[in-house]
């Protein structure tokens, strides 16, 4: 059986041991999951780890990472995550956040430019849509959050090895830790900061911003007003795609990132 | 045993099958099905129950609190607690209790309870609790937050009431330059401290370190004595002396003077154990609300070992204790087993519910006072 060319890792910042997967080849890049645990090695890590050394940590309190009482907003777990990049010895990557993870690589990059070589916004949470609502995930069923998060599940290429079974004890446990920790996190203002629009002109780096144009959780709207507010920055909408393009249509989506970063 | 007359001064004033279409009466059941002209008709007779309890020996008058639901009118129970104050002379009101979790300013909480205390002329027993998830949901505040809210705000309130100010407050949640309130209670060095119980160990042990009374909600007779086990080996560990004062146990009864009137009338239970806590996990126990430990008793207490108390029906309620229904003679050898079982100081008499008149909560309270209360005295 071939060695799988992806890795277990950790890394100890502030503390504790921050767990990450990684892989590939090429100049780093730097993945952030969004609200759910750490997903695995899946497709879209494998196709960008052809052209990029991919970094996919796992966030504190979210299953696979323990969880830090300082880190009670988005912004804090920001700072963390610079950190982060210090203990890994990454002086400058590219920064690839979904969701939460879009946010977190949103604020990194308005603490600290330099440290972002290529920024790419994946249906981020993050601003508040002005003409829609983002979906309150938070007060329906996980089923019902699923159903939400996609355009069309069957066209998701890994769906049953993600949701095909139902979880293992351990894999519920980091799911409910997850939630927990995201309630902490995001709860009020929900999945909005009121500082972030302010700060986001501070960002000149070249800036994609990825979305799903079926998008049921975060509406277009949001990654309408990010495109707006970080100059010079493009707006890449996937058609007959919901929330997580990388899941939906990792091979498109790995595509339109891999195009951009070069 | 004390009693300590109780009703959640319900609204069941809009047609079932209007509350049948959605998936909660709870939080986001809409408040256009409310009629503040009938709410005003209800809560002047509640009240008026409320004042024949007292004449008929109640020692307590229990008031609580909810917010969104038609279970429950009772939205700010401090109000209602004031009308109390003014218009009875000896029962105890018993707070049972207010939402600390859900307060940005606890501080104003105890000014009122202290305020409450000096117009009943120190007649307030004062419970805390957690509330349910939908307390939670419609204050908006976090639930991952909710039981360091909850003692942080314990400790500031009892501070506030034993420690004489001016003095600061920088915790974690709550921060107070000047705390310094002229409103302290009569009773010294506070009003007694309730709190009910439905699941979490972490409650029933956060009781027993403090000495307060805990009073089961509802839960199964099994669940209520392992609950009262973790109670005593909690106190234990800290030394405090437990007697039958610090057990409470609520119980939904009836008293008529025929069998078949009592379990006609009993019937009205079945609106608040069932249609009233419908809804999803997300209302009841958002993400957070609960530790690990406390959800796979609240699932026990769903499933393995009772049913939920919303698919039981009258029978089986009655058989489970958490209904009594009969002639006076029936509910004394029903409470006597209880008594037996659990040896509780407090019963609270959950008296009235759903759509139950006027007339026959009068009845229940009036052959309760005369024919039920005297043997209880002797326990």
């Amino acid at each position: 059986m071939p060695r799988p060319n992806w890795r277990e890792e950790s890394v100890n910042v502030a503390g504790i041991d921050v767990h990450f997967y990684c892989g590939g080849e090429g100049p780093p890049l730097v993945l952030l999951h969004g609200g759910e645990p750490n997903s695995g090695w899946l497709q879209h890590h494998q196709a960008l780890a052809e052209q990029f050394s991919v970094y996919a940590p796992s966030h504190p309190g979210f299953g696979h990472t323990p969880g830090l009482a300082w880190v009670a907003t988005i912004a804090d777990m920001a700072l963390f995550y610079l950190w982060f990049l210090d203990a890994v010895g990454l002086a400058r990557t590219h920064l690839v956040g979904h969701d939460i993870g879009g946010w977190l690589a949103a604020d990194m990059a308005t603490a600290c430019p330099h440290v972002v070589d290529h920024l790419v916004l994946v249906d981020a949470m993050g601003l508040k849509p002005q003409h829609s609502e983002i979906r309150d995930i938070f007060l329906i069923t996980l089923a019902e959050v699923r159903a939400q998060s996609f355009f069309d599940t069957t066209q998701v290429p890994e769906w049953q090895q993600l949701y095909g079974q139902p979880p293992t004890p351990e894999a519920a446990d980091r799911a409910e830790e997850a939630l927990e920790t995201l309630v902490r996190l995001c709860w009020k203002p929900y999945m909005h900061e009121f500082r972030l629009p302010g700060l986001l002109p501070r960002i000149t780096r070249p800036t994609l911003i990825v979305w799903g144009r079926e998008d049921a959780i975060t509406p277009l709207e949001c990654g309408d007003l990010y495109q707006k507010s970080i100059l010079g920055s493009r707006l890449a909408v996937l058609d007959a795609c919901g929330h997580c393009p990388q899941l939906e249509q990792p091979q498109a989506f790995a595509e339109v990132v891999r195009s951009f970063l070069h | 045993m004390q009693v300590y007359y109780f009703t959640e001064l319900p609204y069941h004033e809009y047609p079932d099958e209007e509350g049948a279409k959605y998936p909660s009466l709870r939080l986001t059941f809409p408040n256009t099905y409310y009629d503040p002209h009938k709410a005003h008709d209800l809560f002047h007779r509640y009240l008026d129950e409320y004042q024949y309890c007292e004449e008929m020996g109640f020692d307590g008058l229990m008031l609580n609190e909810h917010h969104n639901t038609p279970s429950c009118m009772n939205a700010t129970m401090n109000l209602i607690g004031s009308i109390l104050a003014r218009n009875t002379r000896n029962a105890k009101i018993l707070l049972l209790g207010n939402v600390l979790p859900i307060w940005d300013n606890p501080l104003r909480l105890a000014e009122e309870i202290a305020m409450l205390d000096i117009l009943s002329n120190g007649r307030i027993i004062s419970g805390f609790v957690r509330g349910t998830g939908v307390e939670s949901v419609s204050s908006n505040t976090n639930p991952a937050y909710n039981r360091e809210r909850f003692e942080e705000a314990h400790d500031l309130i009892v501070k506030t009431w034993t420690t004489p100010g001016p003095f600061r407050w920088e915790g974690k949640h709550y921060h107070y330059r000047v705390v310094n309130p002229w409103s302290v209670p009569i009773q010294k060095p506070h009003p007694p401290i309730w709190v009910p119980g439905t699941s979490s160990p972490e409650t029933a042990e956060w009781a027993a370190r403090h000495g307060y009374t805990y009073v089961a909600f509802l839960t199964p007779l099994n669940m209520t004595k392992e609950l009262f086990g973790m109670y005593r080996t909690a106190a234990a560990e800290v030394h405090q002396t437990v007697t039958e004062n610090n057990f409470g146990y609520l119980l939904c009864c009836y008293v008529a003077d025929n069998e078949a009137k009592a379990q006609e009338e009993a019937k009205h239970f079945i609106w608040r154990m069932g249609e009233t806590t419908r809804g999803p996990r997300e209302y009841f126990a958002p993400p957070g609300y609960r530790s690990r430990i406390a959800s796979q008793i609240a699932a026990r207490r769903r499933t393995s070992e009772s049913k939920p108390l919303g698919q039981q029906n009258i029978e089986e309620l009655q058989a489970n204790y958490h209904v009594v229904a009969g002639t006076p003679d029936t509910v004394l050898k029903k409470l006597r087993f209880l008594k037996d079982e659990l040896n509780m100081g407090h019963l609270v008499f959950y008296g009235q519910e759903s759509r139950m008149s006027h007339k026959a909560t009068m009845r229940s309270i009036e052959l309760f006072g005369k024919e039920v209360m005297p043997a209880l005295r002797e326990w």
